[in-house]
């Protein structure tokens, strides 16, 4: 890789952008990592042209002109910033007259972001609403958000017209309030497990990911 | 009331009306059956009910029959499922005008000579009505909303005189409080209650909204918050039993998960600190108008234990888990471990502005007891002028002017072994100071930012450590050596603190308002080297003299209550933190085993010390068994 | 009403700007019983018992101040702050901000504020407003940032706020002053300080002809192509800096700043400010640096151990205070949440003195007694 390094830094000072991809895809091509790209070619090479102007080997406008090719090349090194689709998708609400959105927009954003597929019901979802959208979507997860008491038994509907539907095997995660405080809830209203806030949402579903496409998902997620 | 009760009574108050759009004739018009029914399911054995003057006597003298029956079915009801009454004569629920009796005219219940002969009558007539049902377990003169309209401990004082002349009349036996808790009380109207309520023969004790804003305002589930509780129950405690009064949210912006971290923290405080029950704020859910979410009574409390539909809400489940282990608890067989320190509660917590003092105060008593807490002493609360023989050790926070005989008592207590912690508190202390601390004052140093400790005997104060830490001081006493031992110094060399010994007694000094300044700085972000220099000074003190109790734990955010009994021990453990943690006990004595009160099996402990795993704000209660 | 201004008053007045609480507020009554209405005694001692935390007595004086004059400005400022620190008082905190915003309608805060007070009491595009029209006075205003960034955090997730979060964090000063903290002393840092970066970067050159691996006169270079937006440039001298000597901390600033900038680099970025909270443990702003770039990493829970980490050493740090509460929002907990932003609040409007500047000002028209 040494030698990479080298070429790329020479590539940077020429200001061959097209010379400098040409050494990164010979560089993948040998089997280099995309993580593997930037720690060990990219950024030791943008060291030795810190270097080089520290020791005057470059002035300022060739240190500049450099720079501007490092970051033409920054995409074919950087590791991307979205997580790839995952193809899990996630059905997510909350609960019948709860409008209560924070806890709901929060999970379904950092589900998003890790790669899955969120489908959105906003607030105020009705237990079919979640049914009918597991069926177009062909999702095997869902979560139902409720913060106050009166709402929870949504989860419940959701469960029970999901088994009506022959969807035994979609997972119900409860997530909210009353939840919080009493776990127990979510096990009698029929939810496979609760979610506490975002990080909680990324744990349990990359722990049922594993089991999606077993025959029969373990009912105490 | 002389003896202790077997079960832990757990109450609730059972409003009148749970609808605001409702009127005051809907007063208890409702069947009350399903409601007590559920009480008793969930283990609560105690209901406040509300008396309506306003229903009761609509025309003065006259009184309404109706009005009566349909507190006699309430009173029927409770008593058909085993719940006890505590009947409030004149309250102030912000909802059901029970005062408001329309021939009043205006004239203020608590000062009118009249409506007091009318309010006497009232009463008479209920307790006459009630005297021989074993229903009623006591009778409540009045809440504080309605007492915090009193301008004077003397208007106070006549009134409630003359309603507890009125039942002592018809009813010689029963409990009779008046629900002022006297902190509290003080706080928002400056009537001093406690001669009042000497004359009672249970007290009261609650958080309101207006004295966490004004001693612990912040997260419910950690910090002050926490420990508020536990300290106003103490506040109350002066030789009388004390419910732990209006349990519940006092704000609406806490989750229902934060409700029911709070409310289980408020209940095992409560029977981990003395009270004699607790008694929840709230049934039912009150259904409000909609209206801007932030318009908000101080003294009107909607969060009930269930919701409006009559649904249980998380908390109560909490509720019915207390109430499981308060009847484990039987005070016949188990009694807590004796309490030998105090924290003195000053007189000058009384002063009205221009004194500080009165604001300084009850903010640096509630640090010092939380610092003795966290230390794990078995701490109590004392007010300056009572006895203070039986203590072993009293810590004196920050106070800047003590009584005269003041000074004399804690002399003569010293001098008879007792030992003394107190912090500086500003201004020129009484030439008695260098009797007993064995220091001259050279002067107020004035305003610094930063708290230095240097340690120069280490084993005087076992466990105090160097350090530098941001905390603004207001004072730090200047002092020069009369006798007493510099155990520790400022950056300077100035002392910070002494020790004096008198024969078995010890008086330590610190020359730094150091509860003040916990308390006036962000009470939730106390520097952690500040916070544990004081629990070292207190807990080497307390230990010195064999006042620092027998359970050891490495937690100081894990409360442990200890209560001895003849072939075992009962403790109690209350995390103060929402976070989870596992807190090691050890004791003096080698355990043998250690079961969950609730049942299951004994483990083996080894080696004396074992761990208690606790969850956010978690609780656990344990029975020990010594070798 | 033209206010008049007492001996006693003036004497309070000295006393309380210097913090001598105690004799100030004895001053302020023996004002008052010379004369009731003394506007400037009761707005002083609204002042210090807000200093004190005594919220129920701060709206006591500061509500008679304004009975007896209308126009009291920093009677106003002191009743809102009361409200807000006291909580629960929303309604009349939106009120008086509203007023405080007419009577002194480019006081930034006025608006942060009541953008805080509608958020509390739930009108969220009142809030935004109110935050929008203090950016409009104020481009740099963190907190109206870190508002914005919670707010949209609640609509959109972290992905959207975060970007935020940084880009209020590099307009804050005290981001820079973790770099001066770690650069030291020296010609070339107190040019960088004092905003002249090219001098800054003549001085780092004039080291490096003598010296080309000198590691600090890197890191300083590196930090003036981070402030000039040379960002390739700056990640360029970082890691030579680092290649010469391990670990020097400015260079693990400059990097880590650099890599915080790219999407796609969190977990390089979550890795320099590691080593640098390691370099600099007592110094706030590593642990939220580093928290921030776990934000990026969707590591809620580590997040906020650093940023916990960040606000006991230094509480009155807003970033940290506002991260906090976003990364208590991703579990669901309001309340704390809506705390640590109070306490932000509460740090940063007491930094920020405005009462004696509203005070001095409606004093103005003072004659003495």
């Amino acid at each position: 890789m040494s030698d990479a390094v080298a070429r790329l830094y020479q590539a940077f000072v020429s200001q061959d952008p097209a010379g400098a991809i040409a050494v990164v895809e010979e560089a993948k091509g040998a089997g280099a990592q995309r993580g593997a790209l930037f720690d060990d070619l990219y950024a030791p090479s943008l060291a030795m042209l810190g270097g080089a102007w520290a020791s005057r080997a470059l002035d300022e406008v060739a240190f500049a002109q450099a720079s501007v090719v490092a970051e033409q090349i920054g995409p074919f090194v950087v590791p991307p910033a979205a997580a790839p689709d995952t193809g899990i998708t996630i059905v997510v609400g909350c609960a019948a007259s709860d409008r209560h959105d924070i806890r709901k927009n929060v999970i379904a954003a950092a589900l998003k972001e890790a790669g899955h597929r969120v489908v959105d019901l906003g607030a105020d979802a009705r237990p079919t609403e979640f049914v009918e959208k597991v069926a177009q979507t062909g999702a095997r997860i869902a979560i139902v958000c409720a913060e106050l008491t009166g709402t929870v038994a949504s989860v419940r509907r959701v469960r029970e017209l999901l088994a009506a539907d022959g969807r035994d095997d979609v997972v119900v995660l409860a997530a909210g309030g009353p939840f919080d405080a009493d776990g127990k809830i979510a096990r009698e209203l029929g939810a496979n497990g609760v979610v506490l806030g975002a990080e909680s949402a990324l744990r349990l579903v990359a722990r049922i990911a594993s089991d999606l496409f077993a025959p029969r998902p373990d009912e105490d997620a | 009331m002389s003896e202790p009760r077997p079960v832990f009574p757990v109450g609730v108050a059972y409003h009148a009306i749970d609808d605001e759009r409702r009127s005051w004739s809907d007063w208890y018009d409702r069947d009350a059956d399903a409601d007590f029914a559920s009480l008793a399911e969930h283990r609560i054995s105690l209901a406040r009910v509300f008396v309506s003057w306003h229903c009761l006597e609509p025309q003065v003298g006259q009184y309404d029959e109706d009005a009566a029956e349909r507190l006699d079915r309430v009173v029927a009801a409770a008593g058909a499922h085993g719940i006890r009454l505590i009947v409030t004569f004149f309250a102030d629920d912000r909802v059901a005008e029970l005062m408001d009796v329309a021939w009043g005219k205006r004239r203020d219940p608590r000062t009118d000579d009249y409506l007091i002969g009318r309010e006497s009558a009232l009463v008479q007539r209920i307790v006459n009505r009630y005297r021989a049902d074993d229903t009623i377990f006591a009778w409540d003169l009045g809440n504080e909303a309605f007492l915090s309209g009193f301008t004077s401990a003397e208007d106070l004082d006549r009134w409630a005189g003359a309603m507890r002349d009125a039942v002592r009349e018809v009813d010689p036996d029963r409990p009779i409080m008046l629900s002022a808790d006297p902190e509290t009380l003080f706080r928002s109207s400056r009537v001093d209650a406690t001669h009042a309520l000497d004359r009672f023969e249970l007290g009261a004790s609650h958080v309101t909204s207006a004295y966490v804003a004004f001693a612990a305002e912040g997260p419910v589930t950690s910090g002050p918050a926490t420990y508020i509780d536990g300290y106003l129950l103490r506040c109350a405690s002066r030789g009388l039993p004390v419910l732990m009064d209006e349990v519940g949210a006092v704000s609406l912006d806490a989750s229902v998960g934060e409700e029911a971290a709070a409310v289980r923290t408020s209940m095992w405080s409560g029977l981990m600190n003395g009270a004699a029950g607790v008694v929840l704020r709230r049934w039912r859910d009150m259904e409000t108008e909609r209206r801007e979410p932030y318009f908000r009574d101080p003294f009107e409390f909607p969060v009930g234990v269930v919701d409006t539909n009559g649904s249980p809400k998380p908390v109560l489940a909490e509720v019915r888990r207390f109430a499981r282990v308060a009847l484990a608890l039987d005070r016949r067989r188990y009694e807590p471990a004796a309490e030998d320190v105090a924290v003195l509660l000053p007189a000058e917590r009384y002063h009205a502005l221009p004194s500080m003092a009165g604001l300084y105060g009850p903010r640096s008593c509630l640090q010092s007891y939380i610092r003795a807490k966290e230390a794990h002493l078995p701490v109590t609360l004392v007010r300056e002028g009572e006895e203070i023989g039986r203590l072993a050790a009293l810590i004196v926070p920050s106070v800047a002017e003590l009584e005269p005989g003041t000074w004399e008592a804690l002399a003569a207590w010293v001098q008879d072994g007792g030992s003394l912690v107190m912090s500086y508190g500003g201004g020129d202390p009484p030439a008695e100071v260098r009797g007993l601390f064995g220091i001259e004052f050279l002067g107020d140093h004035g305003r610094r930012e930063t708290f230095a400790c240097r340690v120069a005997q280490s084993d005087l104060l076992p466990g105090l450590v160097p350090f530098d830490c941001a905390l603004p001081l207001q004072h730090h006493a200047l002092l020069g050596q009369a006798g007493a031992t510099v155990v520790a110094t400022d950056a300077t060399g100035s002392p910070l603190v002494t020790l004096q010994r008198h024969g078995q007694g010890r008086a330590v000094f610190v020359a730094a308002p150091i509860e003040r300044a916990l308390a006036q700085g962000d009470p939730w972000a106390a520097p952690d080297a500040a916070a544990s220099f004081v629990r070292t000074v207190y807990a080497s003190v307390a230990d010195a003299c064999g006042a620092a109790g027998s359970v050891r734990c490495d937690r100081p955010g894990v409360e442990v209550a200890h209560f001895l009994g003849e072939a075992d021990d009962i403790l109690l453990l209350l995390n103060h933190s929402p976070e989870k943690t596992v807190a090691t006990l050890s004791f003096d004595r080698a355990v043998a085993s250690v079961a969950d009160v609730r049942g299951g099996a004994a483990a083996p402990v080894e080696g004396g010390a074992f761990g208690v795993p606790l969850g956010a704000n978690g609780v656990a209660a344990l029975r020990v068994n010594f070798a | 009403m033209a206010p008049s201004r007492s001996s006693q008053t003036r004497l309070a007045e000295g006393l309380a700007r210097q913090g001598q609480i105690d004799p100030a507020v004895d001053a302020c009554f023996q004002g008052l019983r010379l004369d009731e209405r003394d506007v400037l005694a009761h707005c002083l001692l609204a002042e210090l018992m807000l200093a004190g935390d005594f919220y129920d007595e701060a709206i006591a004086e500061a509500t008679l101040a304004i009975e007896f004059d209308p126009d009291c400005a920093p009677a106003y400022l002191a009743l809102g702050l009361a409200y807000d620190r006291r909580g629960g008082m929303w309604d009349q905190a939106v009120l008086v901000w509203h007023e405080l915003a007419e009577v002194v309608p480019d006081l930034v805060t006025a608006h942060v504020q009541l953008g805080e007070a509608f958020w509390a009491a739930a009108f969220e595009e009142e809030a935004v407003e109110a935050w929008r029209a203090a950016l409009a006075l104020d481009p740099k205003e963190p907190r109206a940032t870190y508002n914005l960034a919670v707010a949209a955090l609640e609509r959109e997730g972290m992905a959207t706020a975060l970007p935020q979060f940084r880009k209020a964090g590099e307009l804050d000063p005290s981001q820079d002053e973790l770099f001066f903290a770690l650069a030291g002393d020296g010609d070339g840092v107190a040019l960088a300080r004092g905003g002249d970066l090219f001098g800054a970067l003549d001085s780092a050159r004039a080291v490096l002809d003598e010296r080309p691996d000198e590691a600090s006169a890197l890191a300083l270079a590196s930090y003036a192509y981070l402030k000039q937006e040379g960002t390739n440039e700056a990640t360029a001298l970082a890691l030579r800096a680092l290649e010469c000597e391990p670990g020097v901390p400015g260079a693990l600033y400059c990097l880590g700043v650099a890599y915080s900038r790219r999407p796609g680099l969190d977990r390089h970025a979550a890795r320099v400010f590691r080593a640098l909270t390691k370099a600099a443990p007592r110094h706030p702003m590593p642990h939220v640096l580093l928290a921030e770039s776990l934000l990026g990493l969707q590591r809620f829970d580590v997040a906020r151990s650093a940023y916990r980490t960040a606000v006991r050493l230094d509480p009155a740090c807003v970033r940290a205070r506002f991260g906090l509460a976003a990364v208590l929002l991703t579990e669901g907990r309001h309340a704390e949440a809506s705390w640590e932003v109070r306490r932000a609040a509460y740090h940063d409007t007491r930094r920020q003195g405005l009462f004696w500047k509203l005070f001095d000002a409606y004093a103005e028209g003072v004659e003495d007694a």
